[in-house]
């Protein structure tokens, strides 16, 4: 009915599967990123476009409703689900979304253009889609997703060549390896299900790094970005230059991130789903059924590692209670503390 | 494709009890994941060309049963499955019992006879196949956040156990583009739940109610997700055995009774909260409430009334 212009897109997938090239592409295609960014390091030394506030609007969630950004759990969906059904956190979301749109306006400085069109990117964002789309909708916007595709193992062996520092240090290599890929298949195939019913694109890495113009230019048709679609020459250059084909920096397969059989062959087979999405055509419901079933089995697979492991989580539960309830106690009395009292005791004070 | 069911089993020609079973699909094999709409509707025709296709659009399955329409609900049902190319996701049934009214007459009726709305939502009920299930009412529309909502869920709720609560908002058409909002009060009632033995419907004093383990847990929707359509040229009391409300027992009729009431008699500023809405010319006041209005409108969006005054929420 509403014959808004203006566009949010979501770039979601998992963290180093090229969601900071994409979003940092339409940043400078016109696209507004949402100010004060989060500023680049070494592992993007690029740039992120991340809003600041909505990283941290993503973080302290996540911390309330206990889930990790690369949690692996199913169940941790219901969770994050939740947060994004609350009433309060839609209005606070709202409140902060509606103002980052603006009119044009002519100023002492100059003229300033209009903001319709914004991208919203955090490898949080996957978890609170439900949140976001309501904060759309609330504003006048059409929301649209954005969904990079990297291969796991390629993205496990960056996570581990990057993050490794924050990496748990009783942690194995191996562990780790096995966390993060089941971590991998519960963010896509979950991201997958959450975006299914909108406006929506997928993208491979692959893709975007041989050459950006054609799955670009694709997604400035399918969803509509004005933005894209009248992009001048000017800003097509700074895309060219921003971004680097060099990006592709580890190139890792199976034999570089063992893990279990059938761990293995679900993330294979959640690969192949999501890759038939990317093709023109290929979001149909027949690879939305087959997601499904690998959804189904991955919930299976989980559920399973959870009971095989039950000791070991309730080992770390008495171990965490146990090192709460030292950390509450309070310190030993000083000599001098102590005599003092036996002085007021004495004293009868 | 959906199928209409009547039986009428006995010899005298009148529907057999015995052909009208609860038998649970659980009790047959795991349900599928999903969440599936059971409407349970009487003479809705001219509701249900708004109520279905949003929820067409947010739940994987509509489970709609007729009981005793004379205005063409089970075609207009149908149609509108049809024309939204749904067939394949919905189920339309029969039940040709004469149920009880709500209040009194209820109240009379054993839950385990076919009268009862108890037995009726349960038999309803049976229908569903998916692991959660919710009921609707034949004149709630979804907004276009409610759809989004419920979509969500379908698929986040699975093996919760959580019982979701939705706040509706009464909403009185009075032409095809003006309409009187009641945002004075939040009425607040559970809708969706499992699939269970834990689940099912018992009887209350006024109605049935459902029922799930204490363990389970409550999510409340936010407001603005959907309404309930009222005509104001129509008598929305006619299926109650009365019309006296108890205000402490049926705060919702209540309220409904004395919004109704000031609308006919002309004095909708004798009700607080009561807001006016005019569509756009050429947009029926239901499609803009729905699609747009109510996303639009600065949150909260009901003044809470039934609080204590100083514990409402500061409307901008």
């Amino acid at each position: 009915m509403s014959e808004s212009k203006r566009r949010v897109v979501f770039v979601v997938g998992s963290g180093r599967s090229g969601t900071s090239t994409m979003a940092g592409a339409l940043q400078a295609l016109g696209m507004h990123v949402p100010q004060p960014e989060v500023r680049a390091d070494e592992t993007n030394p690029k740039g992120f476009a991340e809003s600041k506030w909505v990283v941290d609007l993503h973080h302290e969630l996540l911390q309330r409703w206990h889930v990790q950004v690369s949690d692996a759990r199913p169940g941790a969906w219901y969770e994050t689900g939740k947060a994004s059904a609350s009433g309060i956190t839609r209005a606070r979301l709202t409140e902060w979304l509606g103002p980052q749109f603006k009119e044009a306006q002519v100023t002492a400085q100059g003229e300033e253009p209009a903001i319709d069109e914004l991208v919203i990117k955090d490898p949080r964002l996957a978890w609170f889609l439900g949140l976001w789309k309501s904060a759309a909708l609330r504003t006048d916007a059409q929301p649209s997703y954005v969904t990079m595709l990297r291969h796991v193992t390629e993205v496990v062996g960056s996570k581990q060549r990057y993050y490794s520092q924050a990496t748990n240090a009783r942690q194995t290599t191996t562990g780790s390896h096995v966390q993060r890929t089941a971590a991998w298949v519960n963010m896509m195939l979950h991201t997958e299900r959450a975006t299914r019913d909108g406006t929506r694109a997928f993208v491979r890495y692959d893709d975007l790094l041989t050459d950006w113009t054609v799955p670009v230019f694709r997604l400035g048709q399918e969803l509509d970005l004005e933005a894209v679609k009248s992009a001048s020459a000017n800003s097509i250059r700074a895309v060219h230059q921003f971004i680097d084909p060099d990006l592709k920096r580890v190139q890792a397969t199976w034999a570089d991130v063992p893990v279990p059989a059938r761990l293995q062959e679900l993330a294979e087979s959640t690969w192949e789903g999501l890759a038939k999405l990317a093709e023109p055509g290929g979001d149909t419901p027949d690879v939305h059924a087959l997601l499904d079933e690998v959804r189904a089995a991955y919930v299976e697979f989980y559920d399973e590692a959870e009971a095989v492991a039950q000791s070991s989580v309730v080992a770390a539960r008495r171990e965490g209670r146990q090192q709460a309830s030292e950390e509450r106690q309070p310190p030993p009395a000083t000599f001098t503390s102590r005599a003092r009292n036996k002085i007021r005791r004495t004293l009868g004070q | 494709m959906a199928a209409t069911e009547v039986s009428t089993g006995s010899t005298s020609g009148e529907p057999d009890p015995a052909d009208f079973p609860i038998r649970w699909a659980w009790e047959e094999g795991p349900l599928t994941p999903g969440l599936s709409c059971v409407f349970r509707v009487k003479n809705e025709a001219r509701n249900l060309p708004w109520v279905l296709p949003p929820m067409f659009d947010a739940v994987d399955h509509v489970v709609l049963v007729d009981n005793g329409s004379d205005d063409g609900t089970a075609e207009v049902a149908q149609q509108v499955a049809e024309q939204h190319g749904a067939t394949d996701r919905f189920t339309l049934r029969s039940y040709p019992f004469r149920v009880a009214r709500a209040g009194a007459e209820h109240l009379r009726t054993p839950p385990d006879s076919v009268h009862s709305l108890t037995y009726f939502y349960n038999w309803s009920f049976s229908h569903v196949r998916t692991s959660y299930s919710m009921k609707w009412d034949g004149d709630m529309v979804l907004t276009a956040e409610g759809v989004e909502l419920l979509r969500d869920l379908s698929w986040q709720l699975e093996d919760s156990d959580a019982v979701v609560a939705i706040p509706r908002h009464p909403m009185s058409v009075e032409s095809e583009s003006v309409a009187w909002l009641d945002l004075g009060y939040r009425f607040l009632e559970p809708w969706v739940y499992p699939m269970g033995p834990e689940f099912t419907f018992v009887k209350a004093f006024e109605w049935e109610v459902r029922e799930f383990p204490p363990s389970s847990e409550r999510i409340v929707a936010p407001e603005g997700m959907c309404v309930e359509l009222k005509w104001l040229d129509q008598d929305e009391f006619a299926h109650w055995s009365h019309t006296e409300f108890d205000p402490v027992r049926t705060p919702r009729k209540a309220r409904e009774l004395e919004v109704m009431r000031a609308l006919h008699e002309g004095r909708p500023e004798d009700v607080e909260g009561l807001t006016r809405i005019e569509a756009p010319p050429g947009v029926h006041v239901v499609d803009y409430v729905t699609r747009q209005w109510m996303q639009l409108e600065p949150r909260p969006l009901t003044l809470r009334l039934e609080l204590a005054e100083a514990d409402r929420p500061v409307r901008r």
